[in-house]
């Protein structure tokens, strides 16, 4: 492999950066878009466009197999490094410069072309130890068998945890799976077409869907078929959406059953949780946690910190929406909320905003009629705040967060102490047993279902969920 | 009256393409500096390109049951497809091949990037990727149809296929005047065929990528070039269709084709960014119900001025 | 004809040949429909060889299209991306063979009993404006039933294939607005 160097100072000059966040890992999250941002280092959505992959938040047990696998999927020249907390994010872009700018490092780095050994034993241990140590993991496992009749993406895909990259190691699974899974896809074979050639003789007049007997390429199941909306017999894929997706609640993961791309069904997974001894609290909640456990809390920085959530899902919300160059401005300002800038210093280029974003047309034509959820729903539901307030589809929900960041500029120097049971935390009226995010993680399947892919990514950044929340919950309840 | 042929433009169009895609890159760069509140320098606009030794170098992609043949396919169209479009497009006084089917032929090679798109998404067998090229198609049933009409009205006007004709036949009375529907539906094709802005369904962030999620190294360095590169041939088409050519006061004919041409490549940069992405289930009713009826009564102006004449 | 026209003549057509095969013998379903594809747009070359610019560019631009979107109705009832189970493209070998056997003889048979012009020194300057006045002057009547049926034949089919109707849509009164559709359309019908 040939890496020179001017390719080597290019890519350290501007990586291309996959941040994957872990759960609690918000702080950092935000700490390392906003340098990311500054020093115009891009951010991509999959391995196959990144060079460094920063992870970004406490360990997290459960979904180290995923990040190795994401590590795998990254082409060399490469890096990856690991922020634990916001002070940390500056000196590890720092390490990753500075490794992908190494040939050394990078030689030794470069992950093996046919290396089907070495991937396939690092495969095999990966595996083993998401048995053990995660819950979630057997039942991946149960899904994948599930569905070994159905299809390739079955088990492939189940347990990969950044949804629709669907994996170069699934190559060497299909030579070094464990005897079980073996057992479990049926007429998988050994693997040694994995390469993509398919152009063996003797299959032709089964004509397509025979099943049972025949050899699948790379060892791949076939598709199961189902009704779609419209009537027609289309193949079905299973495609999880999260834990490490970009533009997505961090640990969330929805299993989808896709035809074309419309959603047939959606299961939610329990989310990922961080080690117990993690103790970050969930951060859009901090002040509120904070009054509740006694300490003086000026609304001023409640407010503050609600009007940055909300700046972060509209954030997110562009972005599943396609609008870049409003999610720069969206960041930048939910950036300067947090670092404290007075209220003058925001308040112009958050009346631009809203008036490019609030008042677009074309927006509000695209997400119209999107993810109905009327205030009654809301209301039965459980859900407080924004979304219930709106009562109405995406368009609703995201005016809706900028009407609320207008009135809250007005409060961001008030000084009162914080009462829990009136001012609404970001994502609803708050309590540790019932937290708001848990209410809008429930109304997510029946809304996802029937909606087209796009929608649903549109439907889950309009409500933004923060399933840190509910880590919280099982804290103390464990705790307590 | 454009000369077609000579062997240095053979060399000259690719070139030019390829300053205006880059151009087009660097302002795109600065743009979103400002937004970003980094400060813009002439370092600012050439970031972007930092990649580009890398990618040259980048490993290849290691995919599960890949369809290779296809997918390189796909990838290279692409790019390839926006250089050949160039052949028809007078330059100032100048084209590489003056064909009497020029309109047609630029339209023909656009389409050639509906089967690399497709090819693109469906080669490295990952299902946002697939889904990312059926959404091209999708895209490409909106846009096609009013982009065609567009085509129609000014060849109808020039009563000719022929680039060069279409441009004279303007005599100073641009048809972006006086056919400002067919001159706002071809810019709106354009943005969708370079897949950029507004029109980047297929490649959209909510399916990480689409189309270029599963690409590195050169594959998508030839994608991304594509994207550009026909943004810039689009631009450079809409000078002769609907700007009068290189016609204008004063200065030589090529100078007034370079002006026009950034010009619309300027304008083009700025909205793609003042837009969010528009999806192809809304799009596709409005080009069809909306549109299409529009851009057919726009044909129908030009025939009428010429059966009057 | 020169020799650069005859020697891309015979590449062309040569090329067209071995697509032609190859559509029979791979056997995934995309390759199949792009090798149909490149076979075709060959013979769009062809036909720009032998003086009709027109009609060649057209033939490509229809064909990539017209291919791309059978692809998508292909491979929209298995989804499996690349992975596609391999499949033979062949059936009714014998009747196929039969008649394009018939066929095959009949086009020889045409270029044989087809009394040709000397074309050097009839060839218009422009067969494209000729192609349009064949089409829309002497055929007009032709092209313009050969138009409408096309057309009802396409809405009656897409009508016969959709099993929602506009009761379906808009209520048992035909009065319910907007219509009752699983995704809403852009001009909110």
């Amino acid at each position: 492999m040939d890496v020179t160097g001017p390719a080597l100072r290019g890519t350290a000059a501007r990586p291309r950066v996959l941040l994957a966040t872990l759960p609690r890992g918000t702080a950092v999250r935000l700490a390392a878009e906003r340098l990311l941002r500054l020093r115009d280092w891009p951010q991509v959505s999959t391995p196959a466009q990144a060079d460094l992959l920063l992870v970004a938040g406490p360990h997290c047990v459960s979904l180290q197999a995923a990040l190795d696998r994401l590590w795998q999927d990254l082409p060399a020249p490469r890096a990856r490094v690991h922020a634990r907390s916001a002070d940390e994010v500056e000196d590890a872009l720092e390490a990753g410069r500075a490794r992908l700018r190494s040939p050394t490092v990078q030689h030794e780095q470069a992950a093996p072309e046919e290396g089907e050994q070495q991937d396939g034993e690092q495969r095999t241990q990966e595996h083993q130890e998401g048995d053990q140590d995660a819950p979630g993991h057997a039942q991946r496992d149960h899904h994948g068998r599930d569905r070994a009749s159905g299809r390739r993406t079955a088990d492939d895909q189940a347990d990969d945890a950044h949804g629709g990259h669907s994996g170069g190691r699934d190559q060497h699974d299909a030579g070094h799976r464990p005897e079980a899974e073996q057992g479990a896809r049926g007429d998988a074979h050994d693997g040694q077409e994995a390469d993509g050639h398919r152009d063996d003789e003797g299959h032709g007049s089964n004509g397509g869907h025979g099943g049972g007997e025949m050899e699948m390429p790379a060892g791949l199941p076939m598709a199961e078929q189902g009704e779609d909306r419209d009537g027609l017999t289309l193949d079905q894929l299973h495609v999880p959406l999260g834990a490490l997706l970009t533009d997505w609640p961090t640990g969330l993961t929805i299993r989808l059953v896709l035809q074309g791309d419309v959603v047939q069904h959606a299961t939610l997974e329990e989310p990922a949780t961080p080690v117990a001894d993690a103790a970050a609290e969930p951060f859009w909640v901090r002040p509120w946690l904070r009054a509740a456990a006694g300490d003086p809390v000026p609304v001023g920085e409640a407010v503050r910190r609600r009007m940055a959530a909300h700046m972060d899902s509209l954030g997110r919300l562009l972005a599943v929406a396609g609008w870049p160059s409003e999610v720069l401005s969206a960041r930048r300002l939910r950036d300067d909320l947090l670092s404290g800038a007075p209220r003058a210093a925001v308040a112009p280029r958050l009346e631009r905003f809203t008036r490019r974003v609030g008042f677009s047309r074309t927006l509000a034509w695209l997400t119209r009629g999107i993810g109905v959820v009327t205030a009654q729903d809301a209301g039965e539901a459980g859900v407080s705040g924004p979304a219930a307030r709106a009562g109405g589809d995406v368009t609703d929900r995201y005016r809706q967060w900028l009407t609320d960041i207008g009135h809250d500029l007005r409060r961001l120097e008030e000084s009162s102490p914080l009462e829990v049971a009136v001012e609404e935390s970001p994502r609803g009226h708050w309590s540790a047993e019932h937290p708001p995010s848990s209410a809008l993680i429930g109304l997510l399947p029946r809304l996802l279902e029937g909606a087209e892919l796009a929608a649903a990514r549109l439907i889950v950044a309009s409500l933004d969920p923060d399933p840190d929340e509910l880590a919280a919950r099982t804290l103390e309840v464990t705790h307590g | 009256m454009v000369e077609a042929g000579a062997w240095w433009t053979l060399l000259a169009a690719p070139g030019l393409l390829l300053g205006f895609a880059v151009l087009a890159v660097a302002g795109d760069a600065v743009l979103d500096a400002r937004s970003a509140g980094r400060p813009v320098s002439l370092a600012t606009a050439v970031r972007p390109f930092l990649g580009v030794p890398r990618a040259l170098v980048a490993q290849p992609r290691r995919m599960p049951a890949p369809d290779r043949l296809l997918w390189r396919t796909g990838v290279i169209t692409v790019p390839v497809a926006a250089v050949l479009s160039t052949l028809v497009i007078p330059f100032g006084n100048h084209a590489v091949a003056d064909l009497s089917v020029g309109v047609v032929w630029f339209n023909a090679m656009e389409v050639l990037t509906w089967a690399g798109l497709w090819l693109a998404g469906w080669g490295p067998n990952a299902a946002f990727s697939l889904i990312g090229g059926y959404r091209f198609l999708a895209q490409g049933l909106a846009y096609e149809l009013p982009l065609m009409f567009a085509l129609i009205s000014t060849a109808t006007g020039a009563e000719s296929l022929r680039v060069g004709d279409i441009a004279a036949a303007q005599h100073g009375l641009w048809y972006a005047v006086w056919m400002p529907v067919a001159f706002a539906a071809y810019l709106a094709g354009v943005l969708a065929f370079s897949f950029l802005g507004p029109f980047a369904y297929p490649v959209g962030r909510d399916l990480a990528g689409g189309v270029l999620g599963e690409t590195s190294g050169v594959d998508r360095l030839l994608l991304q070039a594509g994207r550009w590169l026909w943004l810039a041939s689009g631009s450079a088409m809409a000078v002769p269709l609907f700007l009068g050519g290189g016609a204008g006061p004063g200065l030589p004919a090529s100078v007034w084709s370079l002006v026009k041409t950034l010009l619309v490549l300027g304008l083009l940069v700025w909205v793609l960014r003042r837009l969010p992405m528009i999806r192809a289930d809304r799009y596709v009713e409005f080009a069809w119900v909306v549109l299409i009826p529009l851009t057919i009564v726009q044909v129908l102006v030009p025939a009428v001025v010429n059966l009057n004449r | 004809m020169g020799t650069t026209n005859t020697v891309l003549l015979v590449v062309l057509g040569v090329l067209a040949l071995v697509f032609g095969v190859l559509v029979f013998t791979l056997n995934s379903m995309a390759r199949v429909t792009f090798s149909l594809l490149a076979a075709l747009v060959c013979v769009g070359g062809v036909t720009t060889v032998l003086g009709l610019p027109y009609l060649g560019v057209v033939i490509v631009l229809m064909m990539v299209m017209e291919m791309v979107v059978m692809a998508v109705f292909m491979i929209a009832y298995m989804m499996n991306p690349a992975g596609l189970m391999p499949m033979s493209m062949l059936h009714n070998k014998r009747g196929a063979l039969v008649i394009s056997g018939v066929v095959f003889a009949a086009l020889v048979a045409g270029i044989f009993l087809v009394p040709w012009r000397d074309s050097a020194a009839l060839q218009p300057r422009d067969t494209t404006f000729q192609v349009g006045r064949a089409l829309m002057a002497e055929q007009m009547l032709t092209m313009v039933t050969l138009g409408f049926v096309l057309l009802a034949t396409m809405v009656a089919a897409t009508v016969l294939a959709t099993h929602r109707g506009r009761y379906d849509r808009f209520g048992d009164d035909l009065d319910q607005r907007p219509a009752k559709d699983p995704a809403g359309g852009g001009v909110g019908r």
